[in-house]
Formats: C-alpha cells, structure tokens, sequence
C-alpha cells in the first residue's frame, strides 16, 4: 500500500485551485456570527468576505492566487505591529483580537497554498474560527449556523480527503460528485441524530457559560416572582408573548386547566397588592403520585427566574415536585417554589369534578377599602344586599361603563380610584381589583387572584403553552357560604381565549416561539440539573415498568401465550407472504420477456417446446417453421443471451427494437 | 498498519489525528467554561467520526474489486490489468474510491459507482519483479467520507499472475550442429535447409523456388524439391540457484541477473526455431521449440526461487544428446 501523499510536495496550480475551492464557502460562513455578537466589526468580516471572494474568483478562474514567501513575511511582520497597536491602544478585547488574527491567518493562508500540509493549517484556522462563533453566539439562529457549518464542513472535508490522494488537479467531475447529495443528505442526518444524546450524554461539571439574553421580561419576572404585584406592571407584563409555562393534560381535564391559579392577594395600598398573613395554617398538598390511582396527572413545565408561585389547576388534590426540588407552601392553597431555581416541573393530581372553590379562608379586610371606593359601592350596590345580586350589579356597572385597554392613561393619586372615578379603562386586574374591593366595601368576603387562562394548543404536541398575554387576574368571592368561588368581572373583550390554534402566521409566529424556547431552555441554558432530571425521570420510568410488569405476572397465562404465538406467527407468515409477492412481482427484464414471447411464437406455430431447448435452437426452429423470421429471431434471442448471461444492461433504444421484432414475429405467426 | 478485517486495512491518517486532538481540545474547554456552543461543537465532532466511520466502512465494503492480467506480464515493463468493478449495495453510491497498484504511478481515480452497477477498465501498470502474485498488492483506497482513516481494500485475482523476468539480451550460445560430435540421432524432417530430402509432385502451399524444372519436363507434372530442416542440437539453458546465503542480497541480484540473461537467451533461440531446454537445481523444462515452449520455460524462470548451497539438490541429468548452456 502506498503511503499517504507526501505533505511536503509542492502543490500544482490546478491542485491549489482545487483546496481553494474546496475550503472557501466553508470559509465565508465561518466568521458571520461574529459580525453580530461583537466578535469582530461588521466593517473587518465584510473585508474578509470580500477579499475571500477575489481568492475564490481567481481559483475558479484558473488563475489561484499564490503570494511570494517574501510579500507573505512582510504581511506577518505588518500584522505583528498591528497586532502590538490593536492590544495596546484599541484595546478591542481579547475576542476580538484573538478574531482578527484568525481571519487574517486565514486569508494568509489560503493566498499561499503550497503544500497540502498549508491547507491543512488553513482548516485548523477556519476550525478555530467556527469555535469562536458557537462559543459566543447565544441567539437561537445559531442553530441555522450550526446546520449551515455542518453542511458546508462535510463538503470541505469530504472534497479535501480526494485531493489528499492526487497529485495534480483532479478532473472537474471530482468535486461535481463529491460527496453525492444523498451521501451529504444521509451524513448530516445521522450525525444530527448522534449528536443530540451525545450533547445531552456529555458530562456537565460547571453552569451554563451563557443563557438566553432576555428569558423573560423584566415586567413578567416581577409580576411572577415577588409576592406583590402593581397595577401597572401588570399590564406590561400581559403584553408580552413570552413562554411562562407549557402542561400537558388528558383531553378529559383539559376544560378544567384553563384557568390557573397562582396567587392570592389581600392587601392593597396605593396601586400595590401584597399578600396578607393568612388565616388558617399553610397546609401542603400531599405528594403522592396521581398515577397510582389510575388518573393521568397535569404537567407541568413552568419558567422562573427566581422564586415565584406555582401555576395550579382549581382542584388541585395533590402536588408532585420532581426530585430534588421543593416549594413552600403557603396560606390559602398557594406554593412557592424555593430560591434559586430558573424553572420547575411538577405534577399536579386533580380531584373530582365539581365547583371551583379557591382553598384558603383569607379575605380582605373592609377596614382597608378606600373611602373613595366603598362610597362607590354603596352607590352601585344601591339598596342591594344579596350577595350574588351585589356581584351582578358590579359586573354589569364594570362591563357597560369601562374600557378594556392594556394601555390604561397614567393615574392620578390611587390608580383603582382612578380607575373607577375617572380614567375608567384598564386591564384585568384593574377590573378585578375594583370588583373584590367593592365586594368587600359591601361586607362580602372577597379577594384578588393573580394567574393565567387559556393558551396556546402546541404546535407539535397536544400541550398548552401559555404566554405572558394569558396572565389573567379575577376575584374569589364567597357568596352563598359555601366558599370562595371565581368570579371574573373583565369584560369578554379583555379575558384570553381559553384555547386557540391561530392563523398559520400565528402558528409560524409560534414555532419560531417554540425554536427559541426549546434553544433557550434544552440546548443555551442546558445544565448538570437538567440532566438529574433526566436520570430521575428515567429511573421513574424503569420503577413504573417493573411495577407494571409485576401488576401483569398473574394476569399472562398459557392461552395468552399460546394466543401471542399464535399472532406472531401469522404476521411472520403476512411479512413472508408480502415479500413473496413483491418478489414475484419485481419486473421482468426486457430481453427476457421478449425471448418467451417468441418461445409463445414458436409454440403456437409448433405445439410444445420444451424448456430444455435452448435459445439458440428456439430461434434456429423458429426461422425453419416461421420464413423471413430468421433475423428477428435471432436478434431477440442474442440480446437476450447477452442480457441473462452477460449481465449486459438493455437499453431503451433496444428495449423498443426488442418490443418491434416480438411484433413483427407474432404478425408473422 | 492495523487490520482490523481480512484482507482490510484501515489506517488513521495525520488528519485523523488531529481531528481527535482538536476533539480533546473542544471537550476541555468545553467542561471548563460549560459553553453549551462548545458542547454542540463536540457533539458534533463526536457524531461526525461515528457516522464517518459506519459510511466509510460501507462505501469500501459494498464494493468487490478483482482483477486479472492481460496477455503476458514482464518485470519492470508495461503490462496491462484488467479491474472488474461492482457495487453490491442495494442503495448507496459508492464513492471517493481509488485504484491503488504498486505497479500504476499512483492512485487511480475510480467515478461513484451507483448501486449495482458493474464496471470494467483496463489500466496499464509495471511489475518490479518477476515471481508469481497471488496476493495482489492492489486494491481499492478511500479515504471517504471526510479523510478520518484511510481503507484499504485488497483486489481479488481472479488467477495467480505470473510475472516473467524481464529479459536481458546477451551473446546467444550457438547451438552446435546435430550431426556435431555428441549430438543423437534424429529422424529427418521436412524444412528449409539446404539437403535435398526427397522429390515429390506439388502441392498447394509449395514454395515455387523450389520447382525442379528438369524433373518436371521429363515427368510432364510439376515435381518440387523437399529438403531437410536443418537442425540445431536441443540447448538446455541452466541457472545455478544455489547460494550461499538465502539472504545476502548481493547474491540474490546476481541471481535475478542470471535469469533475466537466461530468459534473453531463451526467448532469442526459441525465435529462431531452435530447440530450447531450461534447467536449474529442483527445475526442468524438456527442450522443446515453439510458442507454448516459450511460456514453459518464462514460466519455469518466474517461478524460480534461490535456494541454499548446502542443502542445493544436483542439477537434473541431461538428455543425450542436449547441450547444456549454463547462464551466468
């Protein structure tokens, strides 16, 4: 076996146009993303961009470019003061001057090819630059840069392993076929496929270098983290589309998912709701599995910053955190996730159906209802002290005389009094704290509750995602005794659809959502953690199928297996059966449909032939018993003996002649 | 080289290496920093070498090379091979495939092969020694998909090629007469030399210089004279394989130089007609002339091996009458 090229022979000019082809587009995509995560200046990429175009046009144009030795250890040595300057004075940063150097090592080198060992270098420098663009870009277009690299780096590759073995410069057809896109296609899939539990599979000692720039609002990790919330936030944070949380639930429960329950407010003073103290003694939901009683249980994927209060359905039974994580539960059925953790899945049991009741017996208290506001009530409540009638009267006043805005005027004094004295327009919280506030100014045990309502049906999955704009606030107003139930004064303009599929604007909207989502979460921000879960839910998964197997040990008997046996052989039979016929199916080749087409000729004129009579005879009898079919026959019988026997592949050209003289011989016949 | 397979041999190459290197590089800077690009950047290295290797294997697998020679083959002169090509994959294109010979100048590139396609080419190529091959040191190369390792797929042969020694010219020994002193007695037969054999009547196909015109008057027929083949006596050309010393190069080259002078002189005699016989110490070809003597005995002189002095058998013992020649 030879030894490998020698790396020191000096390339041909066919040869280097070659390795500049082959190495430039990978080249120009390389540094891109550099341009937008400040990794180099818009102005130098855009100057190797056009300084790689003049390379690549020269080599294609026959012509490659090949600098002096002496012009290329000036261009160092320029580059070396440069260098001095840049770090000294301009002080662009270690990224950038790291970059610059790249890029000008890069073109250095592809301007001098000399050898194969040179564009080696040349990889190694387009490979370093790469690195420096996926370690610094965060955006989830990166993924567009990834696949793109990918692609562009198996042909670079692929076509630099041929050149390795020439001498001189391959035939064009080399690289026009190298590699096939089916190759390319097949490559690039099964690596893809490979790298995912390779990505997810690699040990993770440290957090993630870098998470998503912006994961969620400033407005919507307040609104969803502290245990107040303002007015006026609130509005900012409804108007963003931001994933807040993704569940999953059967299709029987989806009805009861829709509204969520998050927190519960008490206090307000000036614009701000705080939590009270409680009433009764926090009461934590138990833990035990929903599964084990044969309900499917609601899942739940919820994104947080930093601590913040569970996302729960009315009914909620009982509450499991995945392992290792823990909330705090609070008065009144609400939960609080511990410190610390940016995201949190848990399950939630839901009990029987029946009346949405909010748990919890804390109220506000009328003492604190603003004068202005309770002089309002009385107004509005009239001489009405029925409960219920007290709500219908609130809800009617609110849904006639106000305006539903996300934007609501800037208030003056109080923003609730405002609201309801003057601006009259505001979001659903602004309707619902007005609301429990009357209620309670008229002696009705009432508060105000933050959370969300409806979403999105996924794209991909029967899950629900839901975004800031499905933030919703209502009231819970024990009207009858019976508890506290949900009363949603926001008019019907103002309260998110329960459940939408959306325009495929919307839908394309959601995906590109969906993308970001899943790159900011599972690939930018994924962590050690992530991967516990992962062992802990395979671990879960494992302990689930060895209960279900043992559930199934007395259930299996003899005519269960005999019945399984019984099954498998008839679809093995099916397999072979189908395979069979597709088999015979397969079709004939031409010269040997037309070779028995003329043993049918010869047999209709002759009576019997046997298959032990061979072409040649066949064709000689059939010119005795058939004059002026000589040369057809044995035409046909020709190419079919160089057809069955000489592997000889048929034309089409042929396979019509063939077709002609079967004619002509079954007209002489 | 590791083999790994029969008649496989897969090579990492330099840019292998350093891919793998650059593999450990990524993967320390990845669990330093925990960048998650860099993590990708790994996975993605790490599946492309697990993908490049399953498709390399294939490519080289699915593809059957055999070849055979064409017309004789000589030592160090042009001889020309016949390469059949077939891919035996159901899909897949095999590519980036070389024809790699120690006798072609350098790797032959071969054009993707689709899926069951069969291909014949004849390539011209240069044997350095005369022996017998029957491992070919040729066979498909490829470096496919992006130049990880380097596969190496042995030719089948589809007959042993015998390379014949390249022949020296050299001063011809000249064959003394049969009738010399020594030499046995021969039937006599028809040819072209100077006795006269025998008067006959003509035949087609008669020379007609060879008309006997007085003859023919008298007889009043056409009357052509026979004469007798001149005949040289059965020379047995011998190479002494013997040696010293099995491993001492300086002896085995002037052994191969014997030969190579030996197969000179045969193939120069046998030209002319003569009779030509070849022996060595453990070899024999009976002097005989013509075409399929030339084969027998080129074939005798490419499979000769040396042999050691001490344990040398003798030379076979002559025919009366041979002369023996011996080829120094």
């Amino acid at each position: 076996v030879r030894r490998d090229a020698a790396s020191a022979k000096p390339l041909s000019d066919g040869l280097r146009r070659a390795y500049v082809e082959a190495l430039a587009p990978a080249a120009a995509l390389a540094p891109i993303p550099l341009a937008f995560t400040g990794g180099a200046s818009i102005r130098v990429i855009a100057l190797f961009e056009a300084a790689l175009a003049l390379l690549w046009a020269r080599a294609r144009g026959g012509r490659p470019v090949r600098m002096p030795d002496l012009a290329l250890n000036l261009a160092g040595l320029a580059y070396f003061l440069w260098l001095g300057y840049e770090v000294t004075v301009l002080r662009h940063g270690l990224l950038r001057s790291v970059t610059y150097l790249l890029l000008f090592t890069a073109l250095a080198k592809l301007a001098s090819l000399k050898t194969p060992g040179e564009a080696r270098t040349a990889l190694l420098v387009l490979f370093l630059l790469t690195l420096a663009a996926a370690s610094s870009s965060t955006h989830v277009s990166s993924l567009l840069y990834f696949a793109g690299m990918a692609w562009l780096g198996l042909r670079a590759l692929a076509r630099l392993a041929v050149l390795a073995d020439f001498e001189e410069a391959p035939p064009q057809r080399v690289f026009r076929t190298v590699p096939t896109p089916a190759i390319s296609a097949v490559g690039l899939l099964a690596a893809g496929a490979l790298c995912a539990p390779l990505f997810y599979g690699l040990p993770r000692l440290k957090g993630p270098y870098a998470v998503a720039p912006f994961r969620m609002d400033d407005n919507l990790s307040t609104v969803l983290a502290a245990d107040r919330v303002d007015l006026e936030s609130f509005g900012a944070a409804k108007r963003s589309d931001r994933v807040v949380m993704r569940l999953t639930a059967a299709t029987e429960d989806r009805p009861r998912v829709v509204r969520l329950r998050e927190a519960v407010f008490t206090e307000y003073r000036d614009g701000v709701w705080t939590r009270g103290p409680g009433s009764a003694r926090a009461r934590p939901f138990p833990a035990e599995p929903p599964e084990r009683r044969g309900r499917e249980p609601v899942r739940i994927d919820l994104a947080l910053f930093a601590k913040g209060f569970l996302f729960l359905p009315y009914g909620t039974e009982s509450v499991r955190l995945e392992r290792s994580r823990s909330a705090r539960a609070l008065s009144d059925g609400v939960l609080q996730a511990s410190p610390g953790q940016r995201d949190l899945r848990y399950e939630v049991g839901l009990a029987r159906p029946g009346p949405a009741r909010g748990a919890g017996e804390s109220a506000i208290d009328p003492r604190l209802v603003p004068p202005e506001i309770a002089e309002f009530a009385a107004k509005v409540a009239g001489d009405e002290t029925v409960p219920v009638r007290v709500y219908r009267r609130i809800e009617e006043r609110l849904r006639k005389g106000y305006v539903y805005t996300l934007e609501p005027p800037a208030a003056r004094g109080d923003p609730l009094v405002d609201f309801l004295l003057r601006s009259r327009a505001g979001h659903c919280e602004y309707f619902a704290s007005s609301a429990a506030m009357m209620l309670a100014a008229r002696g009705i045990r009432a508060r105000l509750v933050t959370g969300s309502y409806g979403g999105e049906l996924g794209i991909f999955t029967n899950s629900i995602v839901v975004r800031g704009e499905n933030l919703h606030a209502w009231v819970e107003a024990d009207l009858d005794g019976t508890g506290f139930s949900v009363l949603d004064p926001t008019p019907p303009s103002g309260v998110p659809e329960a459940a939408t599929r959306g325009s495929l604007w919307r839908r394309l909207s959601a995906l590109g959502r969906e993308l970001e989502f899943f790159y900011d979460r599972r690939i930018l921000g994924f962590e050690s953690l992530d991967q516990q879960r992962f062992l802990d839910a395979a671990r879960d998964g494992l302990s689930g199928v060895a209960g279900a197997a043992s559930g199934w040990k007395g259930a299996i008997s003899l005519p269960a297996i005999r019945n399984g046996l019984l099954a498998v052989a008839v679809a093995a039979g099916v397999i072979i059966a189908v395979s069979e016929w597709r088999r015979r199916r397969r079709p004939m080749p031409p010269a040997t449909r037309a070779y028995l087409a003329v043993r049918r000729v010869l047999a209709r004129r002759t009576g019997f032939v046997s298959p032990a009579i061979p072409p040649a005879e066949v064709a000689r009898r059939l010119s005795e018993a058939l004059p002026g079919s000589a040369e057809d026959a044995n035409a046909v019988v020709a190419l079919y003996a160089s057809s069955a026997f000489g592997g000889r592949e048929v034309a089409a050209e042929e396979e019509l002649d063939l077709a002609e003289r079967v004619r002509r011989l079954q007209r002489l016949a | 080289m590791t083999r790994l397979i029969p008649d496989w041999e897969v090579r990492i190459t330099n840019f292998g290496l350093g891919y793998i290197l650059m593999c450990l590089v990524v993967a320390i800077a990845a669990t330093n920093t925990g960048n998650n690009g860099l993590y990708l950047v790994l996975a993605g290295l790490l599946a492309a070498m697990t993908v490049s290797g399953f498709l390399s294997r294939r490519n080289v697998r699915g593809v059957s090379c055999e070849i055979e020679p064409v017309g004789e083959v000589f030592a160090a002169q042009q001889s020309f091979l016949r390469v059949r090509l077939e891919n035996h994959l159901r899909a897949g294109t095999a590519q980036a495939l070389f024809f790699l010979h120690e006798g072609l100048p350098g790797p032959l590139w071969i054009d993707p092969l689709k899926p069951g396609e069969k291909r014949e080419m004849v390539v011209e190529g240069r044997f350095p020694r005369r022996g017998v091959v029957q491992r070919p040191d040729a066979g498909l190369l490829s470096r496919f998909p992006i130049g990880l390792f380097r596969k190496y797929r042995r030719a089948a042969l589809a007959r042993e090629i015998v390379v014949f020694p390249n022949p020296e010219s050299c001063a011809v020994p000249e064959a003394p007469p049969e009738e010399a002193r020594g030499g046995r007695p021969h039937v006599s037969r028809r040819g072209t030399g100077f006795d006269l054999r025998t008067l006959r009547e003509f035949s087609p196909g008669d020379d007609p210089r060879d008309m006997h015109w007085k003859q023919s008057a008298r007889m009043r027929r056409w009357i052509v004279r026979e004469r007798e083949a001149e005949r040289g006596r059965a020379i047995v050309l011998t190479v002494d394989n013997a040696v010293d010393d099995p491993s001492d190069p300086a002896s085995l080259d002037r052994l191969e130089r014997a030969i190579a002078r030996c197969a000179g002189s045969a193939l120069t005699l046998l030209s002319r007609g003569g009779e030509v016989g070849f022996q060595a110490r453990g070899a024999r070809v009976v002097p005989q002339a013509g075409q399929a003597q030339r084969a027998r005995v080129l074939e005798a002189l490419a499979r000769l091996a040396a042999v050691p002095a001490q344990s040398a058998p003798p030379f076979p013992p002559l025919r009366r009458g041979d002369h023996r020649v011996m080829v120094t």
